[in-house]
C-alpha cells in the first residue's frame, strides 16, 4: 500500500511538470472538425502530424484532438476518396478542415495497367465508366454495364440464350483466330473472366483503347485491354447494401411460320392431298411450345467499412435467370471478400482477396429450333392417350420431348484467391508482389431419353464430362514516384516489374448408350450396353508466359506528359524460333488548357491533344504445343482379330509459330467545356496487324497433313469515335445529360501470303440448306474486310420461279458458277453509335439508351432455308411470298444477304428515390422499374439482326442461322438499399 | 534490431532479384501427346506408327473415291430429291452428265485422299527406316508400306494419270508432274520389288496387310490397264500375277454373302481389305444410301441420308433368276413392322424403292437431269445391314481386292490372247456357280461381253465401274441420261484447282482449261 501511494505522488509530479512544461513550451493542443464540401463532417479521417507519430482519427461528428503538436508543425488530413489536405499549424489550436473530393473528374485517379494515372496525365487512350453511369436492368457481366458506353467498343449480345457470353470487340477484329475481344484484368490480375465478378460489385471500368496503354500487357492485348476495378470498403461508415430486382422476359420475335390453318390453306390452293398428315386435327405453334415467359431474380447484399489502418469488403450476389426456351436456365452465386490491412507505420500494406462464383446451368438444346422450324402445325405436341406425338421424318421429331424428357446439365466453379502486399521502401519507392491461385472446375451432364429425337438413335444417350483449369500467378514490381522542382512542377513515375503465369487445363469424359432404362439418367453410366472406345476421352495441357514490363511517365506541370512502356513476353507456346516478344510503346499529351496563352479562354476547363503508337500481341489463337512434331493418337486399327490403337504424327509442326502482333498509332482530343458541361472525346487510329496465325492449306506431299498453322496475314483497321458527353439541364430540381458515342470502324486484310504460304482468297462459311452443302458464304480476301459476303448477285425471281442472277458479263441468267460470284455485302458496320440520356427530378430518375449500327449486313439463314415450298406439305415453311414464288431448290446469293442496320431502345429506366434524412438508420432506397430490348426498328426480315460476331472463328460473322436463339424482351422491378 | 533488419532484407531482396531472373524457363510439358524422339522404341510402339497406313485405305470406299468410279460410270447416281436434297451444286448431276470441273469437291476431295495415303506413307517409312527393329520384320514392314503407297499410286495413275511423284519425305521442295508411264513405272517397279518381301500366309494374322497376295492382284491390276494407261497391253503380266495370287491359299467362299457380312474378316476370299470398325470412322454406306425410313423397315436405329442409288440399266441387267440382284440392290415396298403397312415419305409417297426414276416435270435442271421422288431409286444392298444397330457406323470391311476379281481379271487376260477359252470359261462359271447356287447358269463357252457382263454383275459398288468402262470403250459412249458421246479427254479427271493453289508446280490435264 505505501509503496503503491508514493508511487502514485511521484507519477502525479512527474504529470505536473509535464503540464507546466507543455503549457508554457513550444507546444499547444490542437482541436477541429473535418468535413466535406457539402458540410457533412467526415467520420474516420486520418489526421497526422507530419514527421511524427503522432496522429489521430476523426470521431462521429467529423472532430478530432491532438495534444502535445509543435506550434510550427504540420498537419496532414487524409482520407480515402478525398484530396489529402496539408495545412501549417501556425500556432492555431482550432483547425477546420474542408477536404474536396478527389473524384474531380481531372485530378481523379484513373485505373491504367498496373498503376493509376491521373486523368489530367493520362496520355494513352483510356476510357473509364465508374458505377454511376452503368447501365441498370438485367446485368449479367461487366460488359452489360458497359454496352454503349464506349465509343468503339462493340459489345453483341450473341443470342437469347441465359448461358451465353457477350461478345466484345474493341475496335474491329484483329485476327483470324476467334478474335477473343479486349483482355480482362480484374483488380490487377491479368487474365480474368467477367462471370466472376457480379455486375453489383463492380466501382469503375476502364478500357484500354489504344496500343499505347494497352502495350504494358504484351502478347495478349492486341484486342485492348478491360480493367475492372471492384467496390472496396472505405471508413467512412459500416455499411450494409442491398440490391434486388425481379423479372419476366419473354421472346423478342419468332418466325412467322405457317398456322395450321394456313398449311391447310396452302395445300387446298396447290392441290396436294393432306390426310397422311392432318390426322389429328391438331392446331400447334411449335415456337410456343418450346418458349416460355421466363422469370429472373437478382439478389446482391454486401457489407463494407473500415478502420484509419483497414477496410474490408465482403458480398454476395444470387442470380437466377430463366432463358425464353424451356430447357435454359442459369442459377449463379457469387462471393467475394476484400480486406486490406496496414502496418509497420503504413509502410506495409496486405491486401487478401477470395473470390467464388458457382454456376448451375442447363444448355439449351438448341436443335430443337430446326425441328420447330420443320415440324407441322397440324402435328400435336401430345397424342389424345396422353402419349408423345412424334415423327423420324429429316430434321423433324417433338421438340417439347426432347425438352422436358433431356437434360444437357453443367455445373461451374471459379473460385481464386489473390494476396497483394505493398511495402514503402521508401518515400518515393514502393516494391509490390501479387500471389494469385485460381481454379475452375466443370461438370457436365447430359443425357438424352431413349424416346426422344435427341436419343432414339442411341437408345438412350448419357455424357459426362469434367474439366479443370488452373492458374498460377506471380508478380513482382517496383513502384518509383517522385515529385521536383521547386513548386513541384516536374512528377516522375517509373515501374518496373517481373511476372509468372502458368496456366493447366485438364479434361475428360465418359459417355455411354443403349440403356434398359430411362431413370438412371447419366448418373450410371456403367449401366449402358453400346460403349465405344470414342466414348472415353481425355486431355491435359499447360502454357507458361513469363513476362518483364516497364513504364515511364513523366509530366511538367500537367502541360506537357510523356509515357513509354516496355514489355518482354516469353510464351511457352511460342515456337522454338520465336521464344521472347518486345513489345514497346510511346505516348505524349500536351494539356493545352494549361497554357499560359489559355488563361484568358474561359469556356474551355481541360484540353488535352494526345499522340500515342504502340505494339501489342494476340496468342489466343495459338494452342498449347502447335510448334511441336508430336505422336497423338489416331484411332484404332485392325490387328489379327483385334483394334488397337494407332498413333500418327499429329501436325506439321511449326517451330517459327509466335504471336500476332499489332500497332497502332492514335491520335485524340479530350476537351471540358462550359464548366464541364460539355465533354469528349475525338480520336482517330490506325491499327496494322501481322503476322496473324491462320491455318494454311499447304500441299501433301511434301507436307504429312493438309494443313499448318502459320504467322502470315497483315491485316489493318482505322477509324475515328466520337465521344460526348452534355448537361442540358443542371438545376437544383432538374438535371438532364445526354451523351451519344460514334465510332467508325474499316476493317481490311491487306495480305494473306508470304513466300511460303501464298494465297489470296479463302472461301468460308457454309450455306447449308437441303441439297445445297458445298457453298460457302463468306471470303476472306485481300483488300477485303473480314465478314465478306461473297456469292451471286440476286436480280429477281422469273415467271418460272427461278432466281435470276447477274452474271460476270452483267446478263441476267438463271445459273451462275463460281466465276460470277460478286462481292455482296459485309458483316461489318460502317457506323456504331449508342445515345443514353438520364433525366433527374427531384426524388425521380428516368433514363433510356438507344444503340444501334448502319451499314453490316447479316444473312437470314431462317428465310434461305425455310422460305420456299420444297419439303411443303411433309415440313412446314415460313409463311413468306417465296413459298409460293420460288420453285428451285433455294440457293445463297444477295437476296438474303439482309440490310441489318438498325436502331434498339436497349434499357429504359425509371427510379424513385425515398428521401431518408428523417431516417437514421436507412442511407438510400430506390425503387425502379426497367424495361430491356424493348423495340428494335430495321429493314431487315429475320429475327435479331444483331448476331454472334464468332461464328466460324470470327470469319464468317452475321448470320441468323437455323439455329439462332432469339433474344428476349426483358421488364424488370428492383430496388436498392443501404444502411 | 535496426541491423539485422537491414542484412536480412538485402540478401532477400537479392535472392528475389535472382529467382526472377532465373525464372525465364519457356520447355513446355507435354501431357497428351508424345514428342516424336520420346516414341517408337518398342515394338508395339513401332506396329502403332505402321497402322496410319492401313487407316488410309478408309478413304477409298464409300468416298468421293467411290463416287467418282461408280457415278461417273453407269453403276450409281445421287439424284436430285425433290425439294432438292443432294444437288448439293450439282456435284453429282456432274459426274452422271460428264459435265466436271476441276473445282468439283467430289474430285478434290479423291485426290487430297491419295496425296495424304502417299505422305502418310512417306513418313511412315523414314521413321521406321532409321528406327531399330529386327531387320527382317524392318524389311517387311517396309514393304507393306511402300505397298499401300503404290495402292495410292494405283488410284492416281487410274483417275488422274497424272500426278507428282514423292517417295522421300525428307524432301521439302514443291514436287511438279510426273507423267501416267513414270507413275506406271514406279508402281510396276515398286511391286517387283517388294514382292517376295511381304508375307504370303492367309490368316487372321496377316488380315488386313498388305500381302504377297494384296502384291500380284495389285500387279494384276495394273497390268490389266496397261493397254489404257500406257498403250502397251501386258496380258501376260496379268495372267502370270493373277496365278501367283491362285497359288495362294485364298479361296472362292462357298456363299457369296461371306465376304459382305457384318463379320466379314473371316473370309479367305478377301485379299486386302479396308477395315471398319464401329469405333473410329467405320462403314458409313448404310448412311448414305437409305432413305430416311428405312432403318424403321430393316429395323436399325440410325438417322440415315438417302443419297446414293443405282442407275437403272444397271439393276435391269441382272437375271431375275440371280441372287446377286436381291443381293446387291434394296428395292420394292418398306413395310414397317409395326403396323405392317407400307411406311410414307415426306412426300405423301408411299416408300417404293423403284428400280426406275421419274424426273419430276418443271424440275429440269442441265439436260435430262432433275428432281425425283425420295423413294425412287434401288440403293445398296450387298453389305448386310445389322439389324439392332444403334446410332452408328457398320462393321462390314471393304474389300479391296478379293479373289473373285482375281479370277475375272484371268479370265479376261486370256480372252484377250485368245488362248484357252475353257480355262477362262471355268474361272467365269466357278464365280456364276457360287453366286447361283447351281451351275444352271454356267456358261459353256464364254466372249469377251460376257466376261464385262460377269464383272459388272460380281463387282457392282466395288470400285471397279468406272475403270472397267474404260477398258471396254464403253466409257465415253451416251447412257442414261447422257444422249452425247463425252469428249475423250474425259477418260481423266482434271487436277484439282485447290491442288494448284496450294503447289503451282502441277499441271492440268489435257482438255482441262491449263491453271
Amino acid at each position: 500500500m505505501k509503496q503503491k501511494k508514493s508511487l502514485l505522488r511521484g507519477l502525479l509530479s512527474f504529470a505536473l511538470w509535464a503540464i507546466t512544461l507543455f503549457l508554457f513550451g513550444q507546444n499547444i493542443s490542437v482541436n477541429g472538425i473535418v468535413s466535406d464540401t457539402e458540410g457533412e463532417p467526415l467520420i474516420g479521417v486520418t489526421v497526422q502530424v507530419q514527421g511524427t507519430s503522432i496522429g489521430t482519427v476523426t470521431d462521429l461528428d467529423g472532430r478530432f484532438a491532438l495534444q502535445n503538436v509543435a506550434r510550427n508543425a504540420i498537419l496532414e488530413i487524409s482520407y480515402v476518396g478525398m484530396k489529402t489536405e496539408v495545412m501549417p499549424v501556425d500556432g492555431r489550436t482550432r483547425i477546420d478542415v474542408v477536404l474536396t473530393d478527389d473524384t474531380e473528374v481531372l485530378d481523379e485517379l484513373v485505373v491504367v495497367g498496373y498503376g493509376e494515372q491521373r486523368r489530367r496525365e493520362i496520355t494513352g487512350s483510356v476510357t473509364n465508366v465508374s458505377s454511376e453511369n452503368f447501365n441498370m436492368g438485367v446485368t449479367r457481366d461487366a460488359a452489360d454495364l458497359l454496352q454503349g458506353k464506349v465509343a468503339g467498343l462493340q459489345i453483341t449480345t450473341p443470342s437469347g440464350d441465359v448461358t451465353d457470353a457477350s461478345r466484345i470487340r474493341l475496335r474491329g477484329v484483329s485476327t483470324l483466330q476467334n478474335d477473343q475481344g479486349p483482355f480482362i484484368v480484374i483488380d490487377g490480375v491479368p487474365g480474368g473472366d467477367l462471370q466472376t465478378v457480379a455486375p453489383q460489385d463492380i466501382e469503375s471500368i476502364s478500357v484500354l483503347k489504344d496500343a499505347s496503354s494497352a502495350a504494358i500487357y504484351g502478347s495478349r492485348s492486341a484486342g485492348g485491354v478491360i480493367l475492372i476495378t471492384t467496390k472496396r470498403g472505405s471508413a467512412v461508415k459500416p455499411r450494409v447494401s442491398y440490391d434486388g430486382y425481379f423479372a419476366v422476359s419473354s421472346i423478342a420475335n419468332k418466325p412467322d411460320l405457317l398456322t395450321a390453318d394456313e398449311w391447310r390453306e396452302y395445300a387446298r390452293e396447290t392441290g396436294k392431298d393432306t390426310s397422311v398428315y392432318d390426322k389429328y386435327g391438331a392446331n400447334t405453334d411449335w415456337f410456343d411450345e418450346i418458349t416460355r415467359s421466363g422469370t429472373s431474380q437478382n439478389h446482391s447484399l454486401s457489407l463494407s467499412g473500415g478502420g484509419s489502418g483497414n477496410n474490408y469488403r465482403a458480398s454476395f450476389n444470387y442470380q437466377k435467370r430463366e432463358g425464353v426456351m424451356r430447357d435454359n436456365d442459369m442459377d449463379r452465386y457469387n462471393f467475394r471478400f476484400q480486406l486490406q490491412q496496414r502496418a509497420i507505420n503504413d509502410r506495409l500494406r496486405i491486401g487478401l482477396t477470395g473470390s467464388a462464383t458457382m454456376r448451375d446451368f442447363n444448355r439449351p438444346n438448341r436443335y430443337n429450333f430446326v425441328l420447330a422450324y420443320n415440324m407441322l402445325p397440324v402435328y400435336p405436341v401430345m397424342l389424345d392417350e396422353g402419349e408423345w406425338f412424334d415423327t423420324r421424318e429429316y430434321d423433324q421429331g417433338n421438340p417439347v420431348r426432347n425438352q422436358q424428357l433431356n437434360q444437357d446439365h453443367w455445373k461451374n466453379i471459379h473460385y481464386y484467391g489473390s494476396g497483394d502486399i505493398l511495402f514503402n521502401l521508401t518515400e518515393e519507392l514502393d516494391i509490390k508482389a501479387l500471389l494469385y491461385k485460381e481454379r475452375r472446375t466443370e461438370e457436365r451432364n447430359q443425357y438424352n431419353h431413349s424416346e426422344s429425337q435427341a436419343g432414339r438413335n442411341d437408345g438412350g444417350y448419357a455424357l459426362r464430362e469434367n474439366r479443370m483449369w488452373d492458374k498460377n500467378l506471380m508478380e513482382w514490381m517496383l513502384d518509383y514516384n517522385t515529385e521536383f522542382g521547386t513548386t513541384g512542377q516536374h512528377r516522375f513515375n517509373a515501374l518496373a516489374g517481373y511476372s509468372w503465369e502458368e496456366n493447366e487445363y485438364s479434361y475428360m469424359k465418359a459417355a455411354n448408350r443403349n440403356f434398359t432404362t430411362d431413370l438412371l439418367g447419366a448418373n450410371n453410366l456403367e449401366s449402358g450396353q453400346g460403349l465405344r472406345p470414342s466414348d472415353v476421352g481425355s486431355a491435359r495441357n499447360m502454357s507458361r508466359l513469363i513476362s518483364f514490363f516497364a513504364r515511364t511517365h513523366y509530366s511538367y506541370m500537367s502541360r506537357y506528359m510523356v509515357t513509354a512502356t516496355l514489355r518482354r513476353d516469353g510464351s511457352s507456346k511460342f515456337g522454338a524460333n520465336h521464344k521472347w516478344g518486345l513489345f514497346p510503346s510511346v505516348s505524349a499529351a500536351w494539356g493545352i488548357a494549361e497554357e499560359a496563352f489559355m488563361d484568358d479562354v474561359n469556356w474551355i476547363d481541360d484540353m488535352k491533344l494526345r499522340v500515342g503508337y504502340g505494339v501489342t500481341g494476340n496468342q489466343s489463337g495459338l494452342d498449347p504445343y502447335k510448334t511441336l512434331q508430336l505422336y497423338g493418337t489416331s484411332g484404332t486399327y485392325y490387328d489379327n482379330g483385334a483394334w488397337l490403337t494407332a498413333y500418327k504424327i499429329s501436325q506439321n509442326a511449326n517451330p517459327d509459330l509466335k504471336w500476332e502482333e499489332t500497332a497502332m498509332f492514335n491520335i485524340g482530343v479530350d476537351f471540358f467545356m462550359f464548366n464541364n458541361r460539355l465533354n469528349g472525346t475525338i480520336e482517330w487510329y490506325d491499327k496494322r496487324t501481322r503476322d496473324m496465325l491462320y491455318t494454311y492449306r499447304v500441299p501433301t506431299p511434301p507436307y504429312l497433313h493438309p494443313d499448318m498453322m502459320a504467322n502470315v496475314g497483315d491485316m489493318r483497321n482505322t477509324g475515328i469515335e466520337l465521344a460526348l458527353s452534355f448537361d442540358a439541364v443542371r438545376t437544383r430540381d432538374f438535371f438532364w445529360n445526354s451523351s451519344v458515342t460514334l465510332a467508325h470502324n474499316k476493317n481490311e486484310i491487306t495480305s494473306l501470303s508470304d513466300d511460303v504460304y501464298t494465297t489470296s482468297r479463302i472461301m468460308v462459311g457454309d450455306a447449308w440448306v437441303r441439297g445445297g452443302s458445298g457453298r460457302t458464304t463468306h471470303v476472306v480476301e485481300e483488300g477485303y474486310p473480314v465478314g465478306q459476303f461473297y456469292g451471286p448477285e440476286f436480280i429477281r425471281i422469273d415467271d418460272e420461279g427461278k432466281y435470276l442472277f447477274r452474271d460476270k458479263d452483267g446478263n441476267e441468267v438463271n445459273g451462275v458458277t463460281a466465276e460470277d460470284y460478286t462481292y455482296i455485302g459485309s458483316a461489318q458496320p460502317d457506323l456504331t453509335f449508342g445515345w443514353s440520356n438520364r433525366f433527374n427530378y427531384k426524388n425521380w430518375d428516368f433514363s433510356f439508351f438507344l444503340r444501334g449500327t448502319l451499314g453490316n449486313k447479316v444473312l437470314n439463314m431462317g428465310r434461305m432455308t425455310y422460305g420456299h415450298p420444297g419439303y411443303l406439305i411433309g415440313a412446314n415453311a415460313l409463311n413468306d411470298p417465296l413459298i409460293y414464288d420460288l420453285k428451285v431448290v433455294p440457293e445463297y446469293s444477295s437476296l438474303y444477304v439482309e440490310d441489318a442496320s438498325h436502331l434498339r431502345l436497349d434499357n429504359t429506366s425509371l427510379g424513385y428515390s425515398f428521401p431518408t434524412d428523417g431516417v437514421s438508420w436507412l442511407e438510400q432506397a430506390r425503387l425502379y422499374v426497367t424495361g430491356q430490348n424493348l423495340f428494335v426498328l430495321t429493314r431487315y426480315k429475320g429475327l435479331d439482326p444483331e448476331v454472334d460476331e464468332n461464328r466460324n472463328n470470327g470469319l464468317a460473322p452475321g448470320v441468323e442461322d437455323r439455329e439462332y436463339y432469339p433474344k428476349a424482351r426483358t421488364f424488370s422491378v428492383g430496388v436498392t438499399l443501404t444502411f | 534490431m535496426k541491423k539485422i533488419y537491414k542484412f536480412t532484407l538485402i540478401p532477400f531482396v537479392l535472392g528475389l532479384m535472382a529467382m526472377m531472373f532465373a525464372c525465364t524457363n519457356l520447355d513446355e510439358t507435354v501431357y497428351d501427346t508424345i514428342p516424336a524422339d520420346q516414341f517408337g522404341k518398342k515394338p508395339a510402339e513401332i506396329n502403332a506408327i505402321i497402322a496410319p497406313i492401313y487407316k488410309t485405305l478408309k478413304n477409298v470406299w464409300p468416298s468421293d473415291i467411290f463416287l467418282l468410279s461408280e457415278q461417273s460410270g453407269d453403276m450409281a447416281m445421287t439424284p436430285t430429291r425433290v425439294g432438292g436434297d443432294w444437288w448439293d451444286g450439282g456435284v453429282h448431276m456432274e459426274m452422271k452428265l460428264h459435265t466436271w470441273e476441276p473445282r468439283n469437291g467430289l474430285i478434290r476431295n479423291s485426290w487430297d485422299n491419295c496425296m495424304s495415303g502417299i505422305t502418310t506413307c512417306n513418313q511412315i517409312y523414314a521413321t521406321i527406316e532409321v528406327s531399330e527393329m529386327d531387320a527382317d520384320l524392318k524389311e517387311q514392314t517396309l514393304a507393306e508400306i511402300r505397298g499401300i503407297r503404290a495402292y495410292w499410286y494405283y488410284i492416281l495413275i487410274d483417275y488422274f494419270g497424272n500426278a507428282p511423284l514423292v517417295s522421300d519425305y525428307e524432301s521439302t521442295e514443291l514436287p511438279g508432274m510426273s507423267t501416267r508411264q513414270q507413275l506406271y513405272d514406279f508402281v510396276v517397279s515398286e511391286l517387283n520389288e517388294i514382292k517376295d518381301q511381304l508375307r504370303d500366309d492367309v490368316s487372321d494374322e496377316s488380315y488386313g496387310k498388305f500381302t504377297r497376295g494384296a502384291a500380284y492382284t495389285l500387279l494384276a491390276r495394273m497390268y490389266l490397264n496397261a493397254g489404257v494407261w500406257t498403250g502397251t497391253p501386258n496380258w501376260q503380266g496379268v495372267v502370270d500375277a493373277c496365278d501367283e495370287v491362285m497359288e495362294l491359299d485364298y479361296i472362292i467362299e462357298p456363299v457369296w454373302k461371306t465376304s459382305f457380312e457384318v463379320n466379314n474378316q473371316v473370309s479367305r476370299e478377301i485379299i486386302l481389305p479396308a477395315a471398319f470398325g464401329k469405333a473410329d470412322g467405320g462403314n458409313h454406306m448404310h448412311y448414305r444410301t437409305l432413305h430416311y425410313l428405312d432403318p424403321i423397315a430393316l429395323g436399325m436405329n440410325i438417322g440415315t441420308w438417302n443419297g446414293v442409288s443405282a442407275q437403272p440399266d444397271y439393276v435391269k441387267q441382272f437375271d431375275d433368276a440371280d441372287p446377286r440382284k436381291e443381293g446387291s440392290f434394296l428395292m420394292g415396298p418398306m413395310i414397317n413392322p409395326a403396323t405392317g403397312e407400307v411406311l410414307v415419305t415426306g412426300h405423301g409417297r408411299d416408300l417404293n424403292h423403284t428400280v426406275d426414276f421419274n424426273i419430276i416435270p418443271g424440275t429440269e435442271r442441265e439436260g435430262m437431269w432433275g428432281e425425283v421422288n425420295q423413294e425412287e431409286g434401288a440403293r445398296v444392298n450387298k453389305w448386310v445391314y445389322e439389324k439392332g444397330l444403334s446410332n452408328s457406323d457398320q462393321e462390314n470391311d471393304f474389300a479391296i481386292f478379293r479373289l473373285a476379281d482375281v479370277y475375272l481379271m484371268k479370265a479376261e487376260a486370256l480372252l484377250r490372247l485368245g488362248q484357252n477359252n475353257a480355262e477362262a470359261t471355268s474361272l467365269i462359271n466357278e464365280i456364276r456357280e457360287r453366286a447361283f447356287g447351281s451351275d444352271d447358269y454356267n456358261y459353256e463357252s464364254v466372249t469377251l461381253d460376257e466376261l464385262y457382263l460377269e464383272r459388272r454383275l460380281e463387282l457392282a459398288w466395288e470400285n471397279s465401274n468406272r475403270q472397267d468402262m474404260i477398258r471396254f470403250g464403253n466409257f465415253l459412249k451416251p447412257g442414261y441420261l447422257r444422249p452425247q458421246t463425252s469428249p475423250e479427254h474425259l477418260l481423266l479427271f482434271p487436277i484439282p484447282e485447290t491442288a494448284w493453289e496450294t503447289n503451282n508446280n502441277l499441271v492440268q490435264n489435257p482438255g482441262y482449261p491449263a491453271f
